[in-house]
């Protein structure tokens, strides 16, 4: 369905502090043709230049929020948080140094968990340059 | 013909409103071209009176509605003139990671959505009822979606809010299948007729789409396969037969299906014909709601697999009452293949249905 725009090539770039990068974000919108709370999210998975990113680098960031990734998969993790249709979720890589200006390759796989439809995994890869 | 002629002993063809759900305007959405007030300017373009929304999808602060978005969505609805028919109800059972949701939690999201719809000024819910696809799911699952014991313990709520329930039935299901029959039973039984059946045309597919073999195509299939079997369902409708797969097996073995070819011949094949048109007029004036869903218009302007005409004559002739909105799906088969021109699809649609209505 969006399988092949899930990984947009918007706001890609290292990120920063105090002069120094830190990191670098990609934003992905949804698999799916409405709005899941971030709780039905079941697997972000990138891989960058060949390299998998470690769940535990990856930070969440959705309408002035910031959750780690492995906290929205946690059991408790709340339910109205909604991942609106067509919005953008900011993924941040934690990584000192951030990511080399230019282009890389990057593979997502994201997992959705519907009921009334099986859980969807899309995947989607692109060469995207980062500012 | 002017408006007005044309009805007949049951029903007249100016007591069906037309109106479009704004999933019909999702890639739009999805891809920002359109926020939900450009949609809804879209669908009241079209010549809409009633639009449906997807809460889920376009109401920014879902699963809570503020005043201040009632306020602005109030507005949009007197600028463009028309009404908010409908919200779509999911049933999110697994939405938690670890539990599935209890029937009294299906009991709450049920409630959230009837006060959701009442606040929008909407008169229905469409709700995703365990039978929407009839009475065997489509994929293997270990719970429920809404079941009608739930629906049942909503029907106050509804009553309280003036909200009616529509079951949708959805292609395989139809509007007669009996697996409805127990919802309609327990609103009967408590004289709260607050839940009623909803037609998606679905159920009137004659062929496979050519949206869906432009999207098989693309997916590794064999045009000539496609083209054999679609072309072999259209001769069985027109010639008033159901369609046996069995009469061109042969030859489509003969044609070496590849791996692609077998996913879609197993969905395709299984189509025999649409659901009856009768049936659907004897339903016609019990019924509460309408999908008008369609995937293609071909270049008379029809829609390639469904017969517009049959259809709403049997509405008319039934004295179906209510809206019928465009749901266009043909956006989900085509934009793997670029863009897909949700606007212009929706403006034929709506000319096509007028014309069938008598209105152009």
């Amino acid at each position: 369905m969006y399988d092949t725009h899930i990984l947009t090539d918007e706001g890609c770039r290292s990120v920063w502090e105090n002069g120094r990068r830190v990191g670098y974000a990609v934003n992905l919108t949804i698999n799916y043709y409405r709005g899941l709370p971030l709780s039905c999210v079941d697997e972000i998975t990138l891989v960058v230049d060949g390299e998998p990113v470690a769940p535990e680098d990856m930070v969440l960031q959705h309408r002035d929020r910031e959750y780690p990734y492995l906290a929205i998969l946690q059991d408790d993790f709340p339910t109205d948080f909604y991942w609106r249709f067509g919005e953008k979720l900011r993924v941040v890589v934690k990584k000192p140094g951030g990511i080399p200006q230019g282009r890389h390759h990057v593979k997502l796989t994201l997992g959705t968990r519907r009921s009334y439809t099986p859980t969807m995994v899309a995947t989607c890869e692109k060469t995207l340059t980062f500012a | 013909m002017t408006r007005g002629e044309g009805a007949t002993a049951m029903g007249n063809p100016n007591d069906i409103k037309l109106g479009v759900s704004l999933y019909s305007y999702q890639d739009n959405y999805y891809f920002h071209k359109h926020d939900l007030e450009g949609c809804i300017a879209a669908a009241a373009g079209a010549g809409a009176t009633g639009f449906e929304v997807f809460p889920d999808a376009m109401i920014p602060e879902w699963p809570y509605i503020s005043d201040r978005f009632v306020d602005t969505f109030n507005g949009w609805k007197e600028r463009y003139g028309i009404a908010c028919v409908c919200v779509d109800h999911f049933s999110d059972t697994r939405m938690w990671k670890n539990r599935n949701l209890t029937d009294d939690d299906l009991y709450e999201r049920g409630v959230m959505y009837i006060k959701a719809a009442a606040k929008l000024g909407a008169p229905a819910i469409r709700l995703l009822h365990e039978e929407h696809l009839g009475s065997s799911p489509f994929f293997k699952r270990d719970y429920h979606l809404t079941t009608s014991a739930i629906a049942e313990r909503l029907l106050p709520v509804c009553a309280e809010y003036g909200v009616m329930m529509a079951l949708e039935c959805h292609s395989p299901t139809t509007v007669d299948d009996p697996c409805h029959e127990p919802y309609l039973e327990a609103a009967a039984r408590l004289n709260l007729p607050y839940v009623g059946l909803q037609a998606d045309f679905s159920s009137y597919e004659y062929c496979m789409t050519s949206a869906d073999v432009g999207m098989y195509e693309r997916q590794g299939a064999t045009r000539a396969i496609l083209d054999r079997v679609r072309g072999a369902q259209r001769q069985a409708y027109f010639a008033g037969k159901p369609f046996e797969y069995a009469e061109i097996e042969a030859e489509i073995e003969a044609m070496k299906p590849n791996e692609a070819d077998r996913r879609f011949l197993r969905f395709a094949t299984r189509r025999r014909g649409p659901a009856s048109y009768e049936v659907l007029k004897d339903y016609a004036s019990r019924l509460v709601y309408i999908h008008g869903k369609f995937y293609d218009i071909d270049e008379n302007g029809e829609v390639d697999n469904m017969d517009y005409a049959k259809i709403m004559k049997a509405l008319v002739d039934g004295g179906y009452k209510g809206y019928v909105v465009s749901e266009f799906e043909g956006n989900r088969r085509m934009n793997d293949a670029g863009w897909c021109d949700e606007v212009e699809y929706v403006r034929k649609h709506h000319v096509l249905m007028r014309k069938c209505l008598g209105r152009e």
